[in-house]
């Protein structure tokens, strides 16, 4: 019998680890529902760590951005921020204590400027005004803390922003020294000077005083973005480089700055030179004119005196009056105690308007109008206009019709520690104790009558 | 004196500034970087799902900054938009004759943009031309003020790579049209590219990355970097470089052939600058691009130069005009012409202008001149003893190369700025006067012109550092990233430095921005 082939059995699974059971399948990993405040929390914290971590090393590459602006404020070749750089140099000398040479071809309104901005202790006293102050200095004021503002051919805005300039940066000083020219009570275009800043002045206006005006903010974020614009700052660099440890400093322009720190003895030059304290002291040739010279230069200022800011001044402009006003009185709420002065004309000169009243009336408006209103206010005031009210005043006192020499000055400006102490004894002079000539003498006639004005110049 | 603004002067001068009528954002414009800086932080505050879109408003914003560019907006939108659709359709659709219709629309409508705001006038002049030879009135008339779009090159040609590739089966077609969109105008490579691609860019928005310090760090390198090298090497070359080929017929020899060399270095400094800015700029904003450069100038032979300089368009070429065209992959005349026809069309790519014409050609003949001689150069080197040591060998092979692209330059340099190849091509022969005499002719002038003082050694020294930097495509930010603190924040200053102190300022177009 044929053996029949086993069919194969299935097969069969074997286990070798005991229980026999499917493989498993991997779990699906069972994903927890996450609470969203949980999850914008931890994204929110995320976020504030990373900016945070950011933000610090940002901070890293800060110092130089700062060395950039400081760098270009600093040197500032442009003059944006510290000025032009002729007259910075002029009032960095000048900070330093030096006189400085060149002044005709000073920009001196700059300077003040300048100089209010730069100086790093406010001055106790300063004085203000046109070429008729620059001859008060420190042994006149009576103090070292002082600085002449005064300005060549300041009108009534130079007069106010250079007191303004030290207030708005916060430098005003105890004593504001005034020496008023009668154009300040002058509101035609004719009593304005080209080089005052006009914007200023309108900046002062309508801050300060709040009288409306055209002014407009200047463009400040323009400054701002010149701080911060890296060709701006290469400039300064090629600058710095070029003017560093060099004898004589080049402009913007590479010219030469011809201002320089006056050498020898300042009272032996043969220019005009500034003082450190802003005075102004006259080349040798004209501090030592003869009585004739001076004389010969009065008589000239006879005819070219309306010329000088008083074309058509016929009477006061309210406007101005009430500006000259606002102006005390800002100035007193800044505590400062303002000390007006009246300069002297030149005897001769002085004569010689007094015989023409009708065409000086406005100026010869001045002088009662400020003395009655020192007196109303306690002001002080000092000088007149009309040298015959100055005791022991001479002609030899002057340097031409306008510029009263400092030792005429000395003859009716006591100094400003003496004022101050005269004001708080109440002790002032009367403002209304002197009465300036605004006519001219009538010769008495033989009945007893007055004549009629002299119409010529009196003898010198 | 104290500055004091007002939040109101602020307002005023951002407004001015977003409104001013500038044609666009200047890569090297503080505007830019803050910008930027917005657009990274809001990027990166915003869930990541959401960042693609905002950069996608970001990048339209960008791209309407200028006025002009603003009404030129359709363009953009229209060159995304059909090659979108396209693009959907060839994805979607089985049927080859509308796979072949829609590539077709695709291409002759990205094509037709291009050729009509690029060289609508170049061709309209051109058939003047003939009709006037032949006495007859020209049918199409030039158009003065046609304005060229921002970027237009660049966008133009992403969008059609990405129609050809969805044709070729790539590239998946994309249907979220945003982040298409976005991928056409992302605004980091908008001006200047480098010319991306959708399959590598893809991934990458459409899982947006985690913020990552050491990679914005990096990128924030990569892009100092890119100014070091634009505003202080390229910029400042170019002040003696635009000198000598605004007047080239009064040059001598020996300023011409520095000129043209340093030409070479300010349009490398430059172009690569941008793209270090581009790829850094994009890098924090988590995206990585394309590298545009392999250390080119290491090159040894004029092929491999090709293929380290502008990579993202000699890709785009080799893979769009090249290979159609059949390559290498077919008999030698046939192969030497493709390589003519690929360097004509590069050539024009970068404006419509005779010059750059003849640049491409130059380059194309150089190219078919080099492959046809290079088995007998080859045969030639043992009897070189110069090159029996590799490392001369190399060098000399690189100077070849440098010297062949300098050459070839001139016909760029003069499309320009605007000067006769011809005639600085004849200057380049006169005015020799020795080495001594001719050294002192060159840096006569570059003194003269303005780069003078510690410039030179700047510039001398920074493309040396440079140079060695990117040997052999190194990444400088990577390796920056891996020094200790100290050095690290040591070369930050160093380069934010030399920017600061050598920088040109206010020389802020890109060469590449023109394209």
């Amino acid at each position: 019998m044929a053996q029949q082939t086993t069919l194969p059995q299935a097969p069969q699974r074997i286990s070798r680890s005991g229980a026999v059971s499917a493989p498993a399948r991997p779990r699906r990993p069972v994903r927890r529902r996450r609470n969203p405040l949980v999850w914008i929390l931890l994204g929110l914290v995320r976020r504030i760590y990373f900016a945070l971590k950011v933000g610090i090393r940002c901070l890293l590459l800060l110092p130089i951005l700062v060395f950039m602006v400081a760098f270009s404020y600093q040197v500032d070749r442009s003059g944006l921020f510290q000025g032009d750089l002729a007259p910075r140099r002029i009032v960095d000398l000048m900070l330093e204590g030096y006189d400085v040479t060149n002044f005709e071809q000073m920009d001196e309104r700059q300077v003040v400027q300048l100089f209010a901005q730069d100086v790093p202790e406010t001055p106790q006293v300063i004085g203000v005004g046109s070429s008729r102050v620059l001859q008060f200095n420190r042994e006149l004021i009576g103090t070292d803390s002082f600085f002449n503002m005064g300005v060549t051919g300041a009108d009534v805005r130079d007069n106010m922003t250079s007191y303004y300039k030290m207030v708005s940066y916060g430098k005003a000083p105890q004593v504001l020294l005034w020496s008023v020219d009668p154009w300040v009570f002058y509101g035609s275009e004719n009593a304005f000077d080209d080089r005052a800043d006009a914007e200023l002045y309108s900046e002062f206006l309508t801050k300060v005083l709040g009288v409306p005006t055209d002014y407009k903010e200047p463009d400040k974020v323009a400054l701002w973005k010149a701080l911060a614009e890296p060709a701006y700052f290469q400039g300064n660099v090629d600058y710095y480089i070029k003017n560093r440890g060099q004898a004589t400093v080049t402009d913007d322009d590479g010219n030469t700055i011809e201002f320089n720190p006056v050498q020898g003895d300042p009272y032996d030059q043969p220019t005009t030179i500034k003082r450190s304290d802003g005075s102004v002291l006259y080349d040798v040739a004209f501090r030592t004119q003869t009585q004739d010279q001076i004389l010969s230069q009065a008589a000239a200022a006879c005819e070219t005196f309306n010329s000088v800011h008083m074309e058509g001044f016929n009477a006061l402009d309210q406007t101005q009056v009430k500006a000259f006003e606002a102006f005390i009185d800002y100035a007193h709420s800044q505590g400062t105690t303002v000390i007006l002065v009246l300069s002297p004309w030149h005897p001769y000169l002085y004569n010689y308007l007094v015989n023409e009243p009708d065409k000086h009336s406005g100026f010869f408006q001045v002088e009662p109008w400020l003395r009655q209103y020192c007196h109303d206010h306690n002001v002080p005031l000092y000088g007149s206009y009309d040298p015959t009210c100055i005791p022991g005043l001479e002609e030899m006192d002057f340097f031409d019709g306008l510029h009263c020499k400092d030792t005429g000055i000395a003859k009716f400006f006591p100094g400003v520690p003496q004022v101050l102490a005269d004001l708080e004894a109440g002790t002032l002079p009367d403002p209304l104790s002197v009465t300036p000539r605004t006519t001219a003498p009538q010769p008495e006639t033989a009945d007893g009558t007055d004549a009629a004005p002299a119409d010529a110049a009196p003898a010198a | 004196m104290t500055i004091t603004i007002t939040p109101a002067e602020v307002w005023a001068q951002l407004t001015a500034l977003v409104t001013g009528g500038q044609s666009a954002l200047a890569l090297t414009s503080a505007l830019y970087l803050g910008f930027f800086a917005a657009a990274a932080l809001i990027t990166y505050a915003l869930p990541r799902i959401a960042r693609p879109y905002f950069l996608l408003v970001a990048s339209y914003v960008y791209y309407c900054y200028g006025p002009a560019n603003r009404a030129l907006l359709p363009v953009l939108l229209g060159a995304t938009l059909l090659t979108w659709v396209c693009g959907l359709i060839i994805g979607k659709s089985r049927r080859k004759p509308v796979r072949v219709a829609f590539l077709v629309l695709a291409v002759a409508g990205c094509v037709g943009i291009l050729l009509y705001y690029k060289y609508w006038n170049l061709f309209a002049q051109a058939v003047g031309g003939l009709f006037g030879m032949a006495g007859a009135s020209a049918p199409i008339a030039p158009h003065p003020d046609l304005i060229t779009p921002l970027g237009l090159s660049y966008f133009v040609f992403a969008a059609l790579s990405y129609a050809i590739d969805v044709y070729r089966r790539r590239c998946r077609v994309e249907l979220n049209l945003l982040h298409y969109a976005m991928f056409v105008s992302f605004f980091p490579t908008m001006v200047t590219g480098p010319i991306e691609r959708y399959p590598h860019l893809r991934p990458q928005m459409e899982k947006s990355r985690r913020f990552s310090y050491t990679r914005c760090a990096g990128g924030a390198f990569r892009m100092l970097w890119g100014y070091t090298k634009k505003m202080v090497i390229a910029d400042n070359l170019a002040v003696y470089v635009s000198l000598v080929y605004a007047t080239p017929s009064t040059m001598s020899g020996p300023n011409l052939a520095a000129a043209t060399a340093l030409f070479a270095l300010q349009l490398y400094m430059d172009f690569s600058g941008c793209c270090d800015i581009a790829l850094g700029a994009a890098r924090i904003l988590g995206y990585d691009l394309i590298e545009n450069f392999r250390a080119p100038f290491e090159a040894t032979t004029f092929s491999e130069f090709w293929a380290r300089w502008h990579i993202s368009m000699t890709g785009w070429f080799r893979d769009y005009v090249y290979f159609p065209l059949g390559g290498s992959r077919c008999n030698l005349p046939r192969h030497m012409a493709n390589l003519v026809i690929v360097f004509l069309v590069s050539g024009l790519w970068h404006g419509a202008d005779w010059r750059y014409l003849m640049w491409g050609l130059s380059c194309g003949v150089i190219s078919v001149i080099a492959k046809l001689t290079l088995a007998p150069r080859k045969a030639l080197w043992r009897f070189n003893p110069l090159y029996r040591e590799p490392a001369v060998r190399v060098f000399c092979q690189r100077c070849v190369v440098f010297v062949l692209f300098c050459f070839t330059l001139v016909f760029f340099a003069s499309a320009l700025y605007d000067a006769d190849p011809y005639a600085v091509y004849a200057g380049m022969l006169r005015g020799w006067d020795g080495l001594a005499g001719s050294w002192q002719q060159v840096t006569g002038l570059i003194y003269d012109s303005g780069i003078d003082g510690r410039l030179p050694v700047v510039l001398v020294c920074g493309t040396a550092i440079v140079l060695a930097a990117e040997h052999n495509g190194a990444n400088v930010a990577r390796w920056v990233r891996s020094q200790c603190f100290v050095l690290r924040w040591t070369l930050y200053y160093a380069a934010g430095a030399a920017i600061l102190f050598f920088g040109a300022f206010g020389q802020s177009a890109f060469i590449y921005q023109n394209f």
